[in-house]
């Protein structure tokens, strides 16, 4: 019972957080659970490509996709609780948090960690609601953690704007209850049910229900237009968390929404919920695109950089067929990718003490591993060749050519607005005269080999994806197409 | 009513009360169903939104109004003529034919799907419309029982799991945005959510 004991050891690592006051202690059970996930997942992901779904328990199951966000969240929460060591450690040095704010992070990071692993199983969709709002309840406090008057600001605005979309995402899932007869006492509507009853949905219930579905989860994904928390949140939050918003959280609810898409499909068809996910998709693309060319924040521009990359992977779903396998693949490199960018951009904020790309100039020479980890994060992140997300972005726009030519244009400009953007910023960040009292020199090797691990891995799958992966990747892209 | 009452409210004390009397009716329609299937697990949910949503969240809200001195709420980004005509629009577009397959779902409460639906409607306007943090919070609770009173004329509300899941969010997420409020008072010196413009750029 693989889920039993990572659940199990969450939740210790949590009461631990919470009693031991040795700060030693906290760190050490925090690394070791990220490693006991890390390894059970990948325990579950090979059961999942050799044997398909992994049902440990009624209210617990993860199909070919859930396993392989389970993996991706896995591996970036383990790199996020080496990191989160490091940096906290230097911030403590410098004053900035004490041994109080320490426990309390390590608690809602797990907290946070173990919310994101029951979203990914949950085998009913009211579970899964509850567990991706406990996602919100957990990182509102880590988004406010440095307890200053604009973190507090882009706490409440997360809490409120995804509050509201969540509820909003629960009344669609309510409709599609309106396809099932309550089948007994327990009154359990797993996804299954709710898939073999489509057809006993009304068409235009289903249609409006997936509207507020994608409205409410596409909130939590930072989809374009609601989207408007997410530059807020990711610039307030410690930099490891925004790691774990935009690579682990952002697949979630991404998840989630495919599920509703698929019982949707089976009521009315694939073209509804397709040109949705294509006018979310491009939207979002056209508005990250438009917003980072004149960012002032590092911090922020990874976060339009998100909504960027979310509207491709609704994009590649809405388009379908090889846009969708595309999607996948494109979902884990973009994971891993902005994990890496968020550590870097982490360490610059430890130099400089400042999240403004006017603040930051000649990182190259203050610190160059860094400043080389955040521009091959760079390259990657904007579809640079040679690296997987270039591929994935090319096999997206190539699957939307035929049917949707016009679309596929703009959203080819709009990425390559996304790349020049980012380039101006990126120049003007890392060559240049450095600002006099930065010290020049990297912080801690342990700040720089969790962005270098990711960053080693997204090369690695550029090129090579393992056989059992190939298969999840394939499975999935053929039950989400 | 009592959403229309919260549009209007001008005092952060009776908008607390009303949001008491808002999910009593709700515990009522609850009660309701109970008599009608004899299912426990209702009953269960009953007392849980009856504890939690009519009498703690008031409390706190209350608790923290006369512990702050928030005695007035502040104002609206619309006026209360424009307020009361946007009710109006809201409400008609509720009723609106193009959303007549939701309120169909039970044909005999057609009208009673309407309204919930125009509730929801006027919630997220609540939301939007108001620039103080306590009445936002009231307008997510409020929007939060609108998709119950839904639920309850759908006929969906017999899935106990489901009551009992989203009592426990709501109790969670009552407690959660309590502590912002007092963080935002803390830092701000007031509930006015237009005094927040840290974020830029």
């Amino acid at each position: 019972m693989e889920i039993l004991f990572i659940f199990t050891t969450i939740i210790i690592t949590i009461a631990i957080s919470i009693f031991v006051k040795r700060r030693s202690v906290i760190e050490f059970f925090s690394v070791l659970t990220a490693l006991v996930v890390l390894f059970e997942s990948g325990a579950i992901a090979l059961k999942v490509s050799s044997v398909g779904n992994y049902t440990p328990f009624g209210l617990f199951s993860v199909d070919s996709l859930a396993v392989i966000i389970l993996l991706v969240i896995s591996f970036i929460n383990l790199t996020v609780a080496i990191y989160s060591i490091a940096y906290l450690r230097q911030e403590t040095a410098k004053n900035i948090i004490g041994f109080t704010r320490v426990r309390q992070y390590f608690t809602l990071l797990n907290t946070f960690l173990l919310a994101m692993i029951l979203a990914i199983g949950a085998n009913n969709p009211i579970l899964a609601w509850i567990s991706v709002e406990a996602t919100t309840l957990s990182t509102a406090f880590l988004i406010s953690f440095y307890n200053k008057p604009s973190a507090i600001e882009g706490a409440w605005k997360y809490l409120i704007i995804n509050s509201v979309g969540l509820l909003l995402g629960f009344f669609g899932t309510m409709l599609y209850f309106t396809a099932v007869k309550f089948p007994d006492e327990s009154g359990l509507i797993d996804w299954q049910l709710l898939l073999n009853s489509a057809s006993q949905l009304n068409p235009v219930v289903a249609k409006i229900a997936f509207v507020f579905v994608l409205v409410g989860y596409g909130t939590k994904v930072g989809l374009a237009p609601m989207h408007t928390w997410k530059p807020d949140a990711y610039s307030k939050a410690p930099n490891p968390i925004g790691a774990l918003l935009s690579g682990a959280l952002l697949p979630i609810a991404f998840m989630i929404i495919l599920k509703f898409k698929r019982i949707t499909d089976a009521a009315v068809g694939q073209g509804f919920s397709q040109h949705l996910l294509i006018v979310f998709g491009l939207l979002s693309i056209v508005i990250a695109a438009l917003i980072m060319f004149n960012a002032l924040n590092y911090k922020r521009l990874l976060a339009y950089s998100s909504i960027e990359n979310a509207g491709v992977m609704a994009l590649g779903f809405g388009f379908g067929g090889m846009g969708a396998l595309a999607a996948i693949l494109h979902l884990i490199y973009h994971s891993l990718v902005k994990g890496a960018m968020f550590f870097s951009s982490g360490n610059l904020l430890l130099k400089y003490s400042s999240a403004r790309i006017a603040n930051i100039k000649g990182a190259t020479n203050v610190a160059p591993i860094t400043s080389t980890l955040f521009i091959v994060g760079f390259l990657v992140v904007t579809g640079v060749p040679p690296f997987g997300i270039f591929l994935t972005k090319m096999q997206i726009l190539s699957a939307g050519i035929e049917s949707y030519p016009l679309i596929s244009i703009i959203a080819l400009f709009f990425t390559l607005l996304v790349f020049v953007g980012f380039l101006k910023h990126t120049l003007a960040m890392f060559f240049g005269e450095k600002p006099k009292g930065i010290e020049v020199g990297e912080n801690n090797i342990w700040l720089i080999l969790p962005p270098i691990l990711l960053l080693t891995s997204i090369i690695i799958l550029s090129f090579y994806i393992p056989s059992f992966l190939s298969a999840l990747i394939n499975d999935a892209s053929v039950i989400y197409k | 009513m009592t959403i229309v009452f919260l549009h209007l409210s001008k005092k952060n004390f009776s908008a607390s009360i009303a949001y008491g009397i808002q999910s009593l009716v709700i515990v009522l329609f609850f009660l309701n169903s109970f008599f009608e299937t004899n299912n426990l697990a209702i009953l269960l949910v009953v007392f849980l939104m009856l504890i939690v949503k009519v009498i703690l969240a008031p409390l706190f809200f209350i608790r923290l109004i006369k512990k702050n001195a928030l005695a007035f709420s502040v104002s609206t980004y619309l006026n209360t003529p424009l307020t009361i005509i946007s009710i109006a629009i809201l409400t008609f577009i509720a009723h609106y034919q193009k959303f007549s397959p939701l309120t169909s779902i039970v044909p005999a409460n057609q009208d009673s799907l309407s309204l919930a639906l125009s509730a929801m409607f006027l919630s997220l306007f609540l939301i939007i419309n108001r620039k103080g943090a306590l009445s936002q919070i009231l307008g997510v609770l409020s929007l939060e029982n609108s998709i119950v009173a839904f639920v309850i004329f759908a006929g969906l509300e017999q899935n106990p799991a489901l009551q009992i899941g989203i009592m426990f969010n709501i109790g969670i997420w009552i407690l959660i945005a309590t502590i912002f409020m007092s963080m935002i008072l803390k830092h701000f010196g007031t509930l006015n959510v237009s005094s927040m413009n840290n974020l830029k750029g």
